[in-house]
């Protein structure tokens, strides 16, 4: 490591001008209560950004030009305090313990402490992260109240907020150090994955709810912010592993390990630059989708339902792929009739009811590779142009594998994805720059790959195809006396001979030439390489109000180039661009108790019609700590790239497609028409009504009330709120005749079908509360507990809605972050309890049954190496869990770890 | 401590409200689905048949155990109907089929011997079982009378290196009561634990010849294959699918044949071209100067015995001489009009008269076909008539099921049935 080190400071020392060092100004920080110093305790120098953070005993030493200085010290829960410094004597604060003091501009783009926020905010420190049980920060966010997550793997989950959770939630931003971080094509947050490395994470704050107008379309029902450490703060060398194992008592997997490596050094080479380095690897078996249950997917929105591989020969497992593939064998049977009339009669009498059978799928396990791999690499390199003014060029860089439940399950392989940022800050303004760059590696979507290797390996259709032989064979077993049961099987048996084995190499062969065949040359593979451009910039003019009003505006421009050379939008001619921008203003004042803030914001995008979106907040400060707010929010979600411009050939004659006319042409709409699947099914063709897409809104109104009560020692955060949801976008399947004839309800099998997005038009009512308390205990000993729920209203019948959340959620957690000899221990107990509820998602949908989860971590720091040693674990009692139908099954890890300099 | 206190409480009540719901459940599972059992808890058919209580079936019994299938049907996981005869019934095949060798009235020994000797051929009894047994159960209840029977595949495949699909078919029928064939079914369905017992009254013996065999060797039935030859002619060429000698050789086909005999040919033949000859003498007499008298008497003394050399002989449908009045087509429509598309044996025929359509009626659709009607004594066929749409008279058939090459109803074959008939079918009127 000192190698490395080493090496970076020469390089550095290459391009950075000598520093000239100010005067040096040495301190501790310590509790008031307890005498102990304050890890992490943050002083920066008053009302600029320049700052350090205190050592593990509360340590620190501050560079500041001259004397007189005020230092503003502050550190999560307590009290901050201003402290005027005359010369360059050692310096000793002391901090009073105080819930919700944090300081967050999350919650309205100003400075506000987090009691006085004036929407529901909530903040995970990395105080809270180092003391944590998950092994990953992202994990921290399911314990905050109103928190839904979605488990689709090891290294992929998606948070959510007041409903409609699903691995590729495009109703809840994630934003990293100010960029957006979803995929541009692929249209998932990638957050888990490529994103900051748990050592360089400052602090995230949660918004539940609409928060368009600060973030810019998309956040309907939350935004989650990460922010990570600057290098002028957060210096020195750190880094942590944790060695784990998993899987035990898996039903799908041996028990196996979980590494997990983190490292960070951030330096300060002068008062004018600083760089940091971070990387992070991850490396496990993957926990396994196992859902075997049989699906119904024909004729009904999905669910799972009776039967396995051997009692329904059109059996199609939910987490099992290749079995889609299906086909009703009279067609074999009534082909065998007319070759030999003898049998007619007979097989008349077996064709009176389809006899559906699916072909013989693999198992999720068995094709897609076990290992989950994360690898990421960040940094970024810090000028101070000014003392006011920060030059900031940044980047984080990740790649891996990982599983993440769309429409379908896609194994993403080998895929990489980098932000670059430029940025210029000042306390007052910023301007940014930041790209995403996108390459989906050698993903491929699970259920496309599989049915194809299947036909690869054996031909569904044909005189000698899987089907026919199929038939053939149960017809023979018939004649034979057979049961249904048993010629079933039987025909099964025939079909199947010479099938390779799941994990064969003759079945990796064909699997592997398939998937790496592009899905537009009939393989499985998406080629995705979709790049996202972004600029923006704020200025905030309260200084020039000389504070008496708070105002700013800002803006940005967005441009996305889709480029998937035809395999997953239809960019086989070329990338296709598009734009979006977007400005938006906020003004704020102080009326005697009440604080009033009023924002709204424009945006356009080029396929759609601009939309304004107001936001009004207001904060009643009642008594000292005690906080009520009202707010009522909008927000304004453009459909997604891939809900404009997908092309997308899903199998089963389906065809997933954008909501742009260009493909009503492109696909003859208007001279061959088409009409509503569903329709046709029940007898009734209902011609589509070429209606277009458009964006949809949600507006809500939220009350609540912060503040510090018993001696300021409990912390109470109530909130209540109602949303109303308009033009929810969806999908709908549209059919077509493959031959421009008129329609028929035969084409609802033969058909052409289409999935088109649209909106539905009646809105829906959501309506929610959650109550959190945290209890300061003595000796440091927190204690905390939370109860949300979400609950959706006025559904129209008929209506699938994926609201996705329990009702209820309650989470409650005791820890302490320093206790014992020299508060060397430290612990947290973590639970989580939701309740059952119904799941609706493009891949499956099911009831998820109720979850309780246990997470506790116990450490001991040894001071004088700087170091800290964790035992801990996630859902500790093993009891295995989905959280979304057809996603991984979750069950316990348990890890010991090592970090140093935390 | 006071703080520790709480501390212990809210911990206890943390861990107990944990310990109490802590248990993640499944996602739900469904009850499996059931599966169709065939087999109950009763015997199998093979056991069944063996038991002391069906000795009245126990030379039956015995030839299943020479065919090798008595595992087969006992296995619980199929279900089959068979077709089972009574011991008298076995009687009677084995003394037809031994000649004689083993007399009626033999002790049921030297019966069960013969089926035991190496005379009876493991592969003869195998193709009597296999035939009698079908897959899954008939239930003559629900049977229907569809006209004529139900076509229902045996276990039997006579040719399994031609297709593994191939399958001798058996026809049941519970018109003018319950039939196999053209075999009563004597007893209600005995149910056994993988399937049902019907108990025939004779033996149903698998046919072994096609329709076209007995047709192109029969010394009687000259007159029929040659305008079964004439009707193909000109016609097979162009659509080898058409060609009635080779549906009449079809393992595909289920035909029924009304086969008029030579000498009803030649007597139809004879009054047909009797006219045109007499006409054609007593033109060619006046021409030669005879008066009128004289050529009649010339004509009349000389038509029968031209006339008899012309239809004489099955040669008549090649005669060149005749095409311009014999044409292919009409003879093809004739034979046509003496086939049926189903198997009908007389049995199946209706008691009171009915038409039905005939491989005429592919051609001319709206044509009534021909009138079919049976006369029952018990289960036994005692008369049964065809009539042609312009013949006066309803045609005989001749009531004499012997097996095949003997007799003259109910012949069976593997593409059909046959039966000889004392009259030409007309479709229409023919003249010469």
């Amino acid at each position: 490591m000192s190698v490395l080190k080493r090496l970076l400071v020469t390089m550095v020392v290459f391009f950075t001008l000598p520093a000239i060092y100010a005067q040096t100004l040495k301190g501790v920080v310590k509790n008031s209560e307890t005498g102990e110093g304050i890890p992490a305790a943050s002083v920066i120098v008053k009302n600029t950004a320049g700052g350090v953070v205190a050592g593990d005993n509360g340590a620190f030493e501050i560079s500041v030009s001259s004397f007189p200085v005020t230092l503003t010290v502050s550190s999560v829960n307590y009290a901050a305090q201003d402290v005027t410094v005359a010369n360059a004597s050692f310096l000793r604060v002391a901090l009073t313990p105080l819930l919700g003091q944090e300081v967050t501009v999350a919650a309205s783009r100003f400075n506000e402490r987090l009691i006085e926020s004036p929407v529901t905010v909530e903040r995970v420190s990395a105080t809270t992260i180092r003391n944590a049980p998950a092994p990953s920060y992202y994990d921290i966010v399911a314990n905050l109240k109103g928190v839904d997550v979605v488990t689709s793997s090891l290294t992929f989950k998606t948070p959510t907020t007041r409903g409609f959770m699903g691995s590729g939630n495009l109703r809840f931003n994630q934003i990293v150090d100010g960029m957006d971080n979803q995929a541009p094509g692929l249209n998932f947050s990638v957050g888990s994955v490529i994103g900051l490395t748990q050592l360089d994470v400052e602090s995230m704050d949660l918004l539940p709810g609409a928060s368009s107008v600060l973030y810019g379309p998309g956040g309907m029902n939350g935004t989650l912010l990460i922010n990570s450490k600057n290098p002028f703060k957060h210096q020195g060398f750190s880094f942590e592993f944790k060695e784990g194992i998993m899987h035990l008592g898996d039903a799908a997997r041996d028990a196996s390990p979980f590494h997990n490596i983190a490292m960070r050094w951030g330096h300060k080479v002068s008062d004018k630059f600083a760089f940091k380095i971070t990387s992070e690897f991850i490396h496990a078996k993957d926990w396994v989708a196992q859902d075997y249950r049989n699906y119904a997917r024909i004729g009904t929105d999905g669910a799972p339902k009776a039967g396995t591989r051997l009692t329904d020969p059109n059996y199609d497992g939910i987490n099992v792929y290749g079995d889609e593939t299906s086909a009703d064998i009279r067609q074999v049977l009534n082909g065998v009739a007319a070759q030999a009339p003898f049998l007619a009669p007979y097989i008349s009498t077996l064709t009176t009811n389809p006899i559906l059978v699916s072909r013989t799928g693999y198992n999720e396990m068995d094709i897609i590779d076990p290992t989950t791999l994360n690898f990421k690499l960040g940094g970024s390199l810090n000028f101070k142009l000014t003392p006011g003014t920060e030059l900031i060029l940044a980047g984080n860089w990740g790649t891996g594998n990982t599983v993440y439940t769309g429409s379908d399950r896609y194994s993403l392989k080998n895929m990489k994805m980098g932000q670059y940022k430029l940025e210029l800050v000042n306390k007052n303004w910023f301007l940014r720059a930041y790209t995403t760059q996108e390459n989906a590696g050698e993903s491929f979507n699970a259920t496309v790959t599989t049915r194809l290797a299947n036909e690869a390996w054996k031909a569904s259709p044909g005189a000698t195809g899987w089907f026919a032989q199929y038939g053939q064979a149960f017809l023979s077993s018939k004649l034979a006396g057979q049961s249904d049961y048993d010629a079933h099987q039987a025909a099964r048996a025939v079909a199947d001979v010479g099938r390779p084995e799941a994990g064969s190499a003759e079945w990796k062969r064909i699997f592997d030439s398939v998937r790496a065949k592009p899905i537009s040359q009939g393989g499985g593979l998406f080629v995705d390489k979709t790049d996202l451009y972004n600029y923006e910039g704020q200025y905030n003019f309260s200084e020039m109000f000389n504070n008496v009003v708070d105002f700013l505006v800002g803006g940005n421009f967005k441009k996305y180039v889709l480029n998937s050379e035809g395999t997953l939008f239809a960019d086989s001619t070329g990338t296709i661009p598009i734009n979006e921008y977007g400005g938006y203003a906020q003004l704020s004042k102080q009326l005697g108790i009440v604080r009033l803030t009023l924002g709204g914001r424009y945006d356009k995008n080029q396929n759609f019609e601009g939309r304004f979106t107001p936001r009004a907040t207001a904060v009643f400060t009642v008594a000292k700590n005690n906080n009520i707010r009202v707010s009522y929010q909008t927000a304004y979600r453009f459909p997604s790239t891939q809900q404009q411009w997908i092309n997308l050939n899903v199998g089963g004659n389906t065809r997933l497609i954008g909501g742009q006319e260009q493909f009503w042409d492109f696909y003859n709409f208007r001279s061959n028409k088409v009409y509503y699947l569903n329709d046709l099914r029940q007898g009734t063709a209902k011609e589509y009504d070429y209606v277009k897409y458009k964006p949809e809104t949600v507006s809500s109104f939220e009350l609540g009330y912060k503040g510090l009560l018993a001696d300021d020692r409990l912390m109470i955060d109530i909130y209540g709120y109602y949303g109303m949801y308009k033009d929810f976008i969806t999908r709908t399947l549209l059919v077509q005749n493959r031959t421009s004839a008129a329609i028929s309800q035969a084409d609802t099998l033969n058909g052409n079908i289409f999935s088109v997005p649209t909106n539905i038009r009646e809105g829906v009512k959501t309506y929610g509360f959650g109550i959190g308390l945290d209890y300061r205990l003595p000796s440091n000993f927190v204690i905390a507990a939370n109860l949300s729920s979400d609950v959706l209203s006025d559904v129209p019948v008929g209506f699938v809605s994926f609201f996705n959340a329990p009702k209820y959620r309650f989470n409650a957690s005791f820890g302490n972050t320093g206790f014992g000899n020299q508060n060397r221990m430290s612990f947290n107990i973590a639970y989580r309890w939701q309740d059952s509820f119904y799941y609706n998602g493009d891949f499956a949908n099911g009831r998820v049954p109720k979850i309780n989860t246990l997470d506790a971590q116990i450490s001991y720091k040894l001071p004088a190496a700087k170091s800290v040693i964790k035992l801990g674990g996630t859902n500790i009692l093993n009891q295995y869990y989905v959280n979304a139908i057809g996603n991984a099954r979750v069950g316990g890890l348990y890890y010991i770890g090592f970090g140093y300099n935390l | 401590m006071k703080y520790l206190k709480i501390k212990n409480y809210l911990l206890l009540l943390l861990i107990a409200a944990i310990v109490v719901s802590a248990c993640n459940k499944d996602v739900e599972q469904f009850p499996d689905i059931q599966v169709e059992k065939p087999g109950t808890a009763l015997a199998g058919i093979a056991d069944t048949l063996a038991s002391s209580a069906r000795s009245n079936n126990s030379l039956y019994s015995a030839i299943i155990k020479k065919a090798g299938m008595a595992e087969i049907l006992n296995n619980r996981s199929s279900a089959y109907t068979i077709y089972v005869p009574s011991n008298a019934a076995v009687k009677t095949l084995i003394t037809a089929l031994t000649g004689g060798a083993v007399p009626a009235g033999s002790p049921d020994a030297v019966y069960l011997g013969f089926i035991q000797s190496a005379n009876f051929t493991e592969a003869t009894a195998k193709g009597i079982v296999s035939y009698n047994t079908l897959p899954g159960k008939i239930n003559y209840t629900t049977l229907g009378t569809t006209f004529p029977n139900y076509q229902a595949p045996s276990i039997f495949n006579p040719m399994p290196s031609l297709s593994a699909l191939l399958r001798l078919t058996i026809f049941p029928s519970a018109r003018n009561g319950n039939f196999v064939n053209n075999v009563p079914v004597i007893a209600a369905g005995i149910e056994a634990g993988n399937g049902i017992i019907y108990e025939t009254g004779a033996v149903v013996v698998p046919p072994q010849r096609y329709l076209w065999d007995r047709i192109n060797t029969d010394p009687d039935f000259t007159y029929l294959k040659a305008a079964v030859l004439r009707a193909d002619s000109g016609t097979v060429a162009g659509n080898p699918a058409s060609s009635l000698v080779a549906a009449l050789q079809s393992i595909g086909a289920n035909l029924t044949v009304f086969a008029p005999s030579d000498a009803v040919f030649k007597a139809t033949l004879y009054t047909l071209a009797y006219p045109v000859v007499r006409a054609g003498i007593y033109a060619q007499a006046r021409a030669g100067g005879l008066s009128e008298v004289a050529a009649n008497a010339y004509a009349d003394s000389e038509a029968p015995a031209n006339t008899t050399a012309l239809t004489g002989t099955p040669a008549v449908f090649s005669n060149p001489v005749l095409f311009s009045v014999l044409p292919a087509i009409s003879v093809r429509g004739v034979i046509a009009y003496h086939i049926l598309g189903s198997r009908a044996f007389a049995n199946n025929f209706p008691a009171t008269a009915a038409n039905f359509p005939t491989l005429l009626n592919g051609s001319i659709a709206a044509h009534p076909g021909v009138v079919l009607q049976a006369t029952f004594a018990g289960p036994m066929v005692t008369a049964a008539t065809v009539k042609g749409a312009v013949n006066p008279t309803a045609a005989n058939i001749a009531i004499n099921p012997t097996p095949d090459p003997n007799g003259t109803s109910d012949q069976h074959y593997l593409n059909g049935v046959l039966h000889k008939i004392n009259q030409v079918l007309m479709p229409m009127q023919l003249t010469f």
